[in-house]
């Protein structure tokens, strides 16, 4: 065990220094507790800092550079998501295209799907998730949405819902129901779907923080080529598993340090409102601040396993725990503005309503996802081994 | 940064762990209850040569009392290698070679009236919740200066405070008159209380994991309404959030032990931290898994109120959760960044 990286990690990160000091947009650099709510819901100096990030190799390190990356080790990608995080700078503000669709499309997706990769990861193609359905949430097996072969075609009838940016993207990957007569979870296929095909509809969401980014999405008798079946007929529930696994060991960075960050702009706050020596308040603060710190430390600890190979279910220990701080410490933003804690009009918060947009946010990351309570099933069963209930 | 353990790590943690397995099992710890010289042998043909580790990387000496922790080890080795050796060290002092070759016993005499270990020692005519000071050979004595006077124990009136934990015994001791006690620099004084501190905190981690894993365990076997009461979710979620608070108190420990190694900045602040996360941790676990064992969980038979015992004395030994909080708090606010 020791504290220090390597001098070779820490050049890594010096060049990545250099690099964000070069090429940053001053719009990124204000953290991405402010990205949503009404604002344009992707905007152009983030399409434009994601394909520079892709141009430079910054996009996904591990990745070679035809891929946006620069072939680094696990430890340089934490040290690279560390830097982002720790900045509060985002890469994308479509997780989606780069984090799930463009590693599934590389790992399951035949030579012409593969080809597709890199576009996605760049941003020049918005892709949105469709997953969940009204009755397929954490019961994600149990979606309805039918794609039935016709010739070389599939013709798929049915609705997603809480479709994240399906109002900006331009493709779906979407999961369908191929097979109504087996088990559930082994009937379900993986198609990419053009959002403008005749007989999609997708309505928007206005969703609690007031902003429109996810949205309904409705299928009638729209016609998708064959071609477009990701990985084997019935067996999309393979997919669904494997994404994200690319960068599992390091998820967590970005929730830690966003909760670093929110720590370090409480105690501002409360210095600014004359607060910081009320014994409450500072129990609280403190409290807080240990909440993050053994956080981080335990993500660095599952990281250890993680780059030694194991592939640990206690990353959803991370999911779980970051989401549930991050509420709770926009909480406790809201609260050290007393009565202005109700108020979101800029001439009376502090910074923007920073602190009640940030609970919503935080309300949001322990449902999307799988939800704390899915999380918490997840680790009684594969981390506790406990039976199934 | 970098969690994983050298082989040299991995094997001093395994022959802890088999060691005190073997030879510390709940039987003696109960036995010590009613007659403390039970442990002697332990301490005399095995413990007295792991106390170096007071002396050196703190993660070592962690991952050893973590083991220690975990069996609830009763007897002197906390006392002597986690308190005595380092202050002596701190000190200078002549006999820190010796304690540190297992050849001498000891333990810290620092909180008053107020049962609180700070580096303004009070000036009270007491010293309070000094542990085992009638079974160790010498007694340090923190005065007001601060300064410290190591003193045979047998030259002290020690009187035992009865307590909620019968594994670490605490005694209650006389100041006397004529000390002429050696002056110790305030940040001196404070880096051995933050070392003990981290110390305390890993034995805490060893305690909170029996009591998740022995919760664990149980609910797989106990079978209620034709099912094992680990399916039900109630319990389950229990459990994670059981095993949550320990990993993270573990991961700060061995934080707050590499910073120490390190000689980094943040190390008071890491101090603090592992206390208070283990604490609650600790708190947590124990009164999850009586709940979790339901009746036989509240029977004296029942190992679980050992280890009860023992998490709850801990957590108020060396400053509470709260206290900790308030001592980070102090660092936090007021223009220190964070990081
Ligand atoms: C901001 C946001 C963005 C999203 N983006 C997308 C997206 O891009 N693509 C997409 O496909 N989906 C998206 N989702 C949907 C998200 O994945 C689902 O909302 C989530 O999986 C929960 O499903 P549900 O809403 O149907 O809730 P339900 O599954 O109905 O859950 C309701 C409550 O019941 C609890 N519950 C359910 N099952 C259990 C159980 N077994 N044990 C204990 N408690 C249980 C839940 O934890 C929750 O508290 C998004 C959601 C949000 C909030």
């Amino acid at each position: 065990m020791r504290l220090a990286w390597d001098p070779t990690d820490e050049a890594f990160r010096e060049e990545l220094r250099a690099f964000i000091d070069a090429h940053c947009p001053p719009q990124a650099r204000v953290g991405k507790d402010f990205l949503g709510g009404d604002d344009e819901i992707i905007p152009d100096w983030a399409r434009e800092w994601q394909a520079t990030l892709f141009d430079h190799g910054w996009m996904i390190p591990g990745y070679p550079p035809e891929l946006g990356g620069r072939n680094a080790t696990p430890v340089q990608t934490l040290i690279y998501l560390e830097e982002l995080a720790r900045q509060g700078i985002p890469r994308s503000v479509h997780f989606g295209g780069y984090a799930i669709v463009g590693p599934s499309l590389l790992e399951f997706g035949n030579d012409e799907q593969k080809a597709m990769a890199p576009a996605a990861i760049r941003g020049d193609t918005v892709w949105c998730v469709g997953m969940s359905e009204p009755d397929a949430g954490s019961d994600l097996a149990n979606l309805q949405t039918r794609a039935v072969l016709d010739g070389d075609s599939f013709i798929v009838n049915g609705q997603k819902v809480w479709t994240s940016y399906a109002t900006v993207a331009q493709k779906c990957f979407c999961y369908v129901r191929t097979n109504p007569n087996v088990p559930k979870h082994k009937g379900i296929s993986v198609l990419i779907i053009d959002l403008d095909t005749p007989g999609v509809d997708v309505r928007p969401l206005r969703q609690i923080s007031g902003g429109s980014e996810f949205a309904e999405v409705f299928f009638t008798d729209v016609v998708v080529p064959a071609s477009n079946l990701v990985g084997e007929l019935d067996n999309g529930w393979r997919i669904t598993m494997g994404s994200l696994a690319h960068e599992r060991g390091g998820l967590w960075v970005e929730g830690v340090f966003g909760c670093q960050r929110a720590v370090e702009g409480l105690v501002a706050l409360a210095e600014r409102r004359g607060l910081a020596g009320d014994p409450a308040v500072r129990r609280r603060l403190a409290a807080a601040y240990e909440r993050v710190a053994t956080l981080k430390a335990l993500g660095y600890k599952g990281f250890a396993g993680f780059a030694q190979g194991s592939s640990a279910p206690e990353h959803s220990y991370m999911k779980l725990a970051t989401a549930e701080l991050r509420r709770e410490l926009f909480e406790l933003g809201m609260d050290l503005q007393g009565p202005f804690g109700a108020v979101v009009e800029p001439a009376f918060t502090e910074e923007r309503a920073r602190w009640q947009q940030g609970f919503f946010v935080g309300l949001a990351a322990n449902i999307g996802g799988g939800t704390s309570e899915i999380q918490r099933n997840t680790v009684a069963t594969r981390v506790l081994g406990l039976p199934k209930g | 940064m970098d969690f994983t353990l050298t082989d040299e790590q991995e094997l001093l943690r395994a022959t802890a762990r088999s060691l005190l397995g073997n030879e510390c099992p709940s039987t003696l710890v109960r036995a010590h209850w009613e007659d403390p010289s039970v442990v002697e042998p332990l301490w005399e043909t095995h413990l007295r040569e792991w106390v170096a580790l007071g002396d050196g990387p703190l993660v070592d000496h962690c991952l050893f009392l973590e083991e220690a922790g975990h069996v609830l080890l009763p007897g002197p080795y906390f006392a002597t290698s986690a308190l005595f050796l380092p202050l002596l060290r701190a000190l200078g002092h002549p006999s820190a070679d010796v304690v540190a070759a297992g050849g001498l016993s000891g333990t810290v005499a620092l909180a008053g009236l107020d049962g609180l270990w700070t580096t303004e020692p009070s000036p009270d005519p007491v010293r309070r919740f000094v542990p085992e000071a009638d079974r160790v050979d010498q007694v340090a004595l923190v005065l007001p200066g601060p300064a410290v006077a190591v003193l045979p124990a047998s030259s002290l009136t020690a009187r035992p405070m009865e307590t909620l934990d019968s594994t670490r015994r605490l005694f209650e001791v006389e100041v006397p008159a004529d000390v002429d006690p050696q002056p110790i620099s305030p940040e001196a004084l404070a880096a051995v209380l933050d070392r003990a501190t981290v110390a305390l905190a890993a034995e805490m981690v060893g305690t909170t994991r029996w009591l998740v894993s022995t919760s664990v365990q149980y609910s797989k076997e106990r079978v209620q309404f034709d099912r094992p009461i680990g399916s039900f979710q109630g319990l389950q979620f229990k459990m994670v959030d059981m095993s949550l608070d320990h990993e993270r108190a573990a991961a700060a420990v061995y934080y707050a032990a590499m910073t120490f190694d390190a000689g980094d900045p943040d190390r008071q602040r890491a101090a603090h931290v592992a206390k208070a996360a283990a604490g609650t941790a600790a708190k947590r676990a124990a009164k999850d898994a009586v709940q979790i064992h339901g009746g036989i969980g509240y029977t004296w038979e029942s190992d679980v109120h050992l280890f009860l015992r023992r998490a709850y004395a801990s957590e108020y030994l060396l400053g509470p959760s709260d206290w900790h909080h308030d001592r980070l708090a102090d660092l936090l606010l007021g223009g220190s960044s964070l990081r």
